[in-house]
């Protein structure tokens, strides 16, 4: 094992935790590798959000930046989230509109009944969303209440095993790969701006420092983000690495 | 908690009349035993278990609001 004198610091940004620690090293920025620990600011319902907390890693004198060894090939932005294993067929397209309906009303019921099971109180509401990159029209559930968090879980952990289940039954019953977007209180499209505007500050830091900087762990609809927001940055490039549910983006210089 | 179980894999099941579950109860933790048809067992698995581990979580949640803990056992048919 190769030793390395770590840093752990916390402060209101990436970049102030980063002086931080170079500071208290006395190192320049290109003598360390970084990486984020809690990009801080995650409190639920946009409440109670944390510092950011980053750990700096000394590189060795003749050692390339601590690089994980990517053990399959990084996932592209042109690939969905994986969905399972499932038929994946059009969910509103070539459906008449009275089985339109049917759908939602099946969403909507599905939902519901699996929050009245878990004791939770909530109100439901389904429409159909927009079309993704395959012509697949999903069905957004907006499920809204107090005391939802319990239902998001940890990274939305819980909230996507919520989603896969809810859409098999939904699938089940119409005999189609049917996707829902399960959403709590605006849960998912604030983190998603969260996560676009870390990529971008991240990005940032990666040329300015010339450094690769990993992210914490993420589930894969949120390392899409990443990967959306910086695939035309033209200074920086993104890619994945580890295994679930440990895989991490990391922000890289391109080199080309 | 049986209930929430019931539900979702009679929903998932193609003979969700074979559906049986039975919940074992030592004080405050709760054993759920899951019985499906044979033919229905990839459907409440899953690949890599991915359809049981996400009943799970949800269950997971079902017991936390009963303060209780309960986990899911999916018995193979015999």
């Amino acid at each position: 094992m190769d030793e390395r004198t770590t840093l752990e610091v916390i402060a209101p940004t990436v970049e102030e935790a980063l002086a931080k620690g170079l500071s208290q090293l006395g190192l320049t920025a290109d003598a360390v590798s970084v990486e984020v620990l809690d990009t801080g600011g995650k409190g639920l319902f946009g409440l109670g959000g944390r510092q950011v907390r980053v750990r700096l890693t000394v590189n060795g004198p003749d050692k390339k930046p601590a690089l994980e060894e990517p053990q399959d090939t990084p996932e592209t932005v042109t690939e969905p989230v994986p969905i399972g294993a499932e038929p994946e067929k059009i969910a509103g397209a070539d459906t008449s509109s009275e089985e339109k309906d049917q759908l939602i009303d099946l969403s909507e019921g599905a939902v519901s009944k699996l929050l009245a099971l878990m004791n939770l109180k909530a109100q439901v509401s389904a429409h159909f969303g927009n079309t993704d990159r395959e012509g697949r029209i999903p069905v957004d559930v907006e499920i809204r209440g107090d005391d939802l968090g319990v239902l998001i879980g940890r990274r939305s952990e819980t909230l996507n095993a919520f989603q896969y289940i809810a859409s098999l039954i939904v699938s089940k019953k119409l005999e189609q790969w049917v996707q829902l977007h399960v959403d709590v209180e605006g849960y998912r499209s604030r983190r998603e701006r969260q996560l676009r505007r870390m990529a971008k500050r991240m990005a940032e830091q990666t040329i300015k420092t010339g450094r690769r900087h990993v992210l914490e762990p993420m589930p894969p609809n949120e390392r899409r983000f990443i990967h959306l927001e910086l695939r035309d940055h033209p200074g920086v490039r993104t890619e994945s690495s580890g295994e679930e549910p440990h895989r991490k983006v990391a922000i890289l210089p391109r080199e080309d | 908690m049986k209930e929430l179980i019931e539900y979702i894999t009679r929903s998932l099941v193609d003979a969700p009349d074979q559906v049986d579950v039975r919940e074992l109860k030592t004080g405050n933790r709760i054993r759920l035993e899951l019985r499906v048809a044979k033919d229905d067992m990839g459907r409440v698995i899953g690949k890599s278990g991915r359809v049981a581990n996400s009943i799970r979580s949800l269950l997971r949640v079902a017991a936390e609001r009963e303060g209780k803990q309960a986990s899911l056992e999916v018995i193979e048919p015999q």
